[in-house]
Parts: structure tokens; sequence; C-alpha cells
């Protein structure tokens, strides 16, 4: 294998526009599953620790968590709930074409399944929202 | 019957902003973008610089976006990409440096291309396994093909055009990713080796952090390629291969 | 990569661990979504269903595997976005060993949450 070091000199990077290199406005399904499973990626990360952060009310006991509970039960936050539910779905469903992306089923096959993966996304979103709040 | 077409195209210069200029190009009905761009340089502005050649989708030269998307203007009609009302506009391909224009520095497209040694060429002497003066012919006298002419008769489907890149996502990143033209290369060159040492290398090559486990499978670069090619295929290809060697190393211990 | 033979031997390992921690979460966040929001009366556990909840050895099980590879999944995709962008080996090795001392931080944290609230 030939290195590239006896070669040409330094050569400038490519151009770093972030917004132009991520806005999927105008291109393909993949670009738009590329961005949403960064974004919702992300957003999953903050959350993690939102959440790891408020566990350690539990480490105050049964007062300080149970009138916790008590906010969170609230409407409002359950609605925040299921922003954050829709953002594992449609992390996950992606993550699963991803994993499938493998076996290389074509670049139709490819833009299919992420619509399949939103479609789904979308009904167990409705679905988990209404027990969410019929529960709550 | 001739068009008048709005066309913005890209500017940018040393110590120019970057910037679009809009000419209003008449062109024939018939015309490509191609035609556009060289009437926008031919009749109104001598500075425009752009690359072509071939014209016919061959040497990959002239790749351009056109309203956002990756295209070779020398075989896109006019009237595909213009609603007969909006401007038309011409941009240089993403994820290459721009060296002015509607040009691109795309020397990391082709260092990485020949990095792989696939090799789109063969020598002659090394292409026939039998002399030319002892071709077998038939009765007719009709030449017959040696046995294993296959192998060399694959021609290079890949002309180098650079949308690949251009469409990447993860390439717009601006990162290390070798880029789908590289690894398809890299794939045409692994189907070509027999040897296991070269195997190796080549496989080795690109098993990197930044090799083929970088691509986020967007598959842009396939759905762009203007030669039907599937680079995202070949990326994917490489990869269950590494994992099939993996295995097998993990069971063999 | 190719610019350097001496590292063509490296092998990337994180693309497989990214892929089999998001086949597990698929199942151990499902049922710790299930378990925290649909079981209980009223959708969340208040502290004494929580005490109950984390002394099934079972479930102490699951969560505790749900932490290790939530946080594994997390900070790995932190690492490839931040790769992404493309820095210098030097700051790509730093960059692994602040995430994976992060990583071990939370699953501390973590164990020692289920631990007070458990034991």
């Amino acid at each position: 294998m030939k290195t590239m070091e006896t070669r040409t000199p330094e050569r400038p990077p490519p151009p770093r526009r972030l917004a132009s290199g991520l806005d999927p406005r105008r291109r393909g399904a993949g670009s738009w599953a590329f961005v949403l499973s960064r974004i919702t990626g992300l957003g999953l990360v903050v959350y993690l620790y939102v959440h790891l952060g408020v566990l350690s009310l539990l480490a105050r006991g049964p007062e300080s968590w149970d009138s916790f509970i008590d906010v969170v039960r609230s409407k409002p936050f359950l609605a925040l709930d299921v922003v954050v539910i829709a953002g594992w779905l449609v992390h996950a469903l992606n993550g699963i074409r991803v994993t499938l992306a493998n076996f290389s089923f074509g670049a139709r096959v490819q833009k299919a399944m992420f619509s399949v993966a939103m479609v789904v996304a979308a009904v167990l979103l409705v679905i988990m929202s209404v027990l969410i709040f019929e529960g709550s | 019957m001739s068009l008048d077409v709005p066309l913005q195209i890209h500017r940018q210069k040393e110590g120019v902003a970057p910037h679009r200029d809009l000419f209003r190009v008449s062109v024939a009905d018939s015309a490509t973008v191609l035609d556009a761009i060289e009437a926008a340089w031919a009749w109104h502005d001598g500075t425009i610089q752009f690359r072509h050649a071939c014209h016919h989708a061959s040497c990959g030269s002239c790749a351009v976006r056109v309203n956002g998307i990756e295209r070779l203007p020398c075989v896109t009609a006019i009237t595909d990409v213009w609603d007969g009302a909006s401007d038309v506009v011409v941009e240089p391909l993403r994820n290459f440096p721009v060296a002015a224009d509607l040009v691109v520095d795309v020397s990391t497209l082709f260092d990485r291309l020949e990095a792989s040694e696939m090799s789109p060429l063969r020598p002659v002497e090394h292409a026939l396994p039998v002399e030319i003066g002892e071709r077998p012919r038939t009765d007719d006298g009709t030449m017959v093909a040696p046995a294993g002419i296959e192998r060399f008769m694959r021609f290079e489907s890949c002309i180098e055009c650079g949308i690949c890149i251009s469409a990447c996502p993860t390439a717009a990143l601006g990162g290390k990713f070798y880029g789908p033209a590289g690894l398809a290369a890299v794939q045409r060159a692994r189907a070509e080796a027999t040897a296991a040492t070269e195997v190796d290398a080549i496989l080795g090559s690109v098993d990197g952090e930044h090799g083929v486990w970088r691509c986020h499978s967007a598959w842009e670069c396939t759905e762009r390629c203007p030669q039907g090619l599937d680079p995202a295929g070949a990326i994917m290809s490489l990869r269950r291969e590494l994992t099939a060697r993996r295995l097998r190393r993990l069971f063999r211990r | 990569m190719i610019e350097t033979r001496e590292r063509a031997s490296r092998h990337s390992w994180t693309w497989f661990v990214q892929a089999f921690t998001g086949v597990m979460l698929l199942i151990l966040l499902s049922l710790h979504m299930i378990a925290q929001h649909f079981i209980v009366e009223g959708g969340l556990r208040e502290y004494a269903d929580i005490v109950d909840y984390l002394r099934n050895p079972v479930i102490l099980v699951l969560e505790g595997l749900f932490l290790v590879t939530v946080a594994i999944h997390a900070l790995l995709g932190v690492r490839a976005v931040i790769f992404d962008f493309g820095l210098s080996e030097r700051s790509e090795r730093r960059v692994s060993l602040s995430l994976l001392w992060l990583g071990i931080a939370t699953v501390a944290y973590g164990a020692w949450i289920i631990w007070l609230v458990a034991v």
C-alpha cells in the first residue's frame, strides 16, 4: 500500500461550515436521519444527566423525593416526558435502521426504512402518550 | 427555441468575499446546465472559473451543486432544474476547499484513490494470459477470448467527480473521515486482491477510527452518484468482511 | 489510516459496542420505562415504592445492567460526535480517556444511589 508522505505538501483543510454541512433541508432522507439521530442522541445524553442529578433527591430521603414526585406527576411535566420519549423513539428506531444498513439493501430501501422507522416512532409515541396521560 | 434563464453562480476569489452573481443567460431549450454556465462566462463575465472537459459525464470534472443538489451539469438539462421562474443556483461541491468560484481543490480525493492502489488500468502484457500471436481462433477466423478474460474487462465506472464526498454529511463535519470515494476504491482493490497479505493490508488500512466505522449510513453518496455506483454498499461490504474476520479470529482462540 | 502503515492494523471496536449496547437498550430501556411509568398506580414511584422495587434481586441486576449499558452507549455516542469533527491523535486520546472517567463516575454515582435506597 502506498503511503502519502512523499506526495504533495500541506493542503488547506476542507471548509468547515457547520450550518451548511448539517442542514438537511434540501438533502435526502439520509441527511435527515443523520441530523435527527445526532440531535436526539445529544438531547438524551443531557436528559440522562438531568435524570441522574434529580435522583440525588433520593439521598435526601422520602420527604424530598415524594414532594418532587408530586411535582412531576403534573401534566406539564408528563408532557416533557413525552418529548423525551419522542426523542428516544426517533433515536432508537433510526439506530435499528443504521444497524440493519450493514446488510446494505440499497439506497431506495434505506430511505424506505427511514420512513418506516419514523412512522413506527410516531405510532408508538401516540400510544405511550395516551397511556401516560391516562394513568396520571 | 431559446430560454432566458436566471442563473446565480457562486463567486469566490482571492480578496473577494464569497457571494453570488446573477446572470440572465439565453440558451437553447435543449441546453444543459453547463451550457448555461458557459453562456454566462462567454457573454457576461469571462472571469467565472469552472471546470469542464468531456461534456458527456465520463471525466467527472464539472461536478457542482445545482439548487443545492450535487449533479454533473454537462448532462443535466436546464429544463430539469428550472421551474421557469426562480433562479437556478449553481454552487461548488461541498467538503472541498474552494479554489475559485465553482472550482474546488480535489487533491484529497485523488490522493485517497491513489492510496487505495485500486488500479483502473491494466498493462496489456499482463492482461492476456496468452501471447497475441497465439490467440485461439474459431474456424471462421474469429478470435476466442482467453479464459478468465472477464477479470480484465471490468471497466472502472467511478469517474472521480467527488460528488459522493460532497453529498456525505459526515464529510461535511470537516473531520478525518476517509470518505465514500476512497473507501469504495479500497473495496474494489480488495475485490482484485488475491494474496492473503495483500488482503490483510488493504482491509487493515480502513479498519481504523476514521475508516469504514465513521460512516453514519446516510446513504447520500449512493443516492447522488451520477454513475449509479454504490459507495455506501462498498463500505458496508468492507464492514461485513472485517466483522467476519474478527469473529473468526475470536473463535479460533 | 492509510497515511501511516504502522497503524494499519489498528482495529476500531467502538462501532460494535455501540450497536450491541443499542440493541441491549431496546430491551433494558423499554423495561425500565414500563416499570417506572406504567405499572405503578399514578405512574411514577414514590420513595417507598422504589425501595420495594430495588430490593427485588432481578430488578437490581436489570437496573444495574441498564445503568452500565446506557452510560457506555451515551458516552460512546458523545465521543463519536466529537471525533466526527476531526481532532489530533493526542486530543482523541484525551477525549476518550476523559469520557471513560466520566463513564466510571456515572456508574459509580448510580450504584451509590441504588445502594442508598435499597440497602
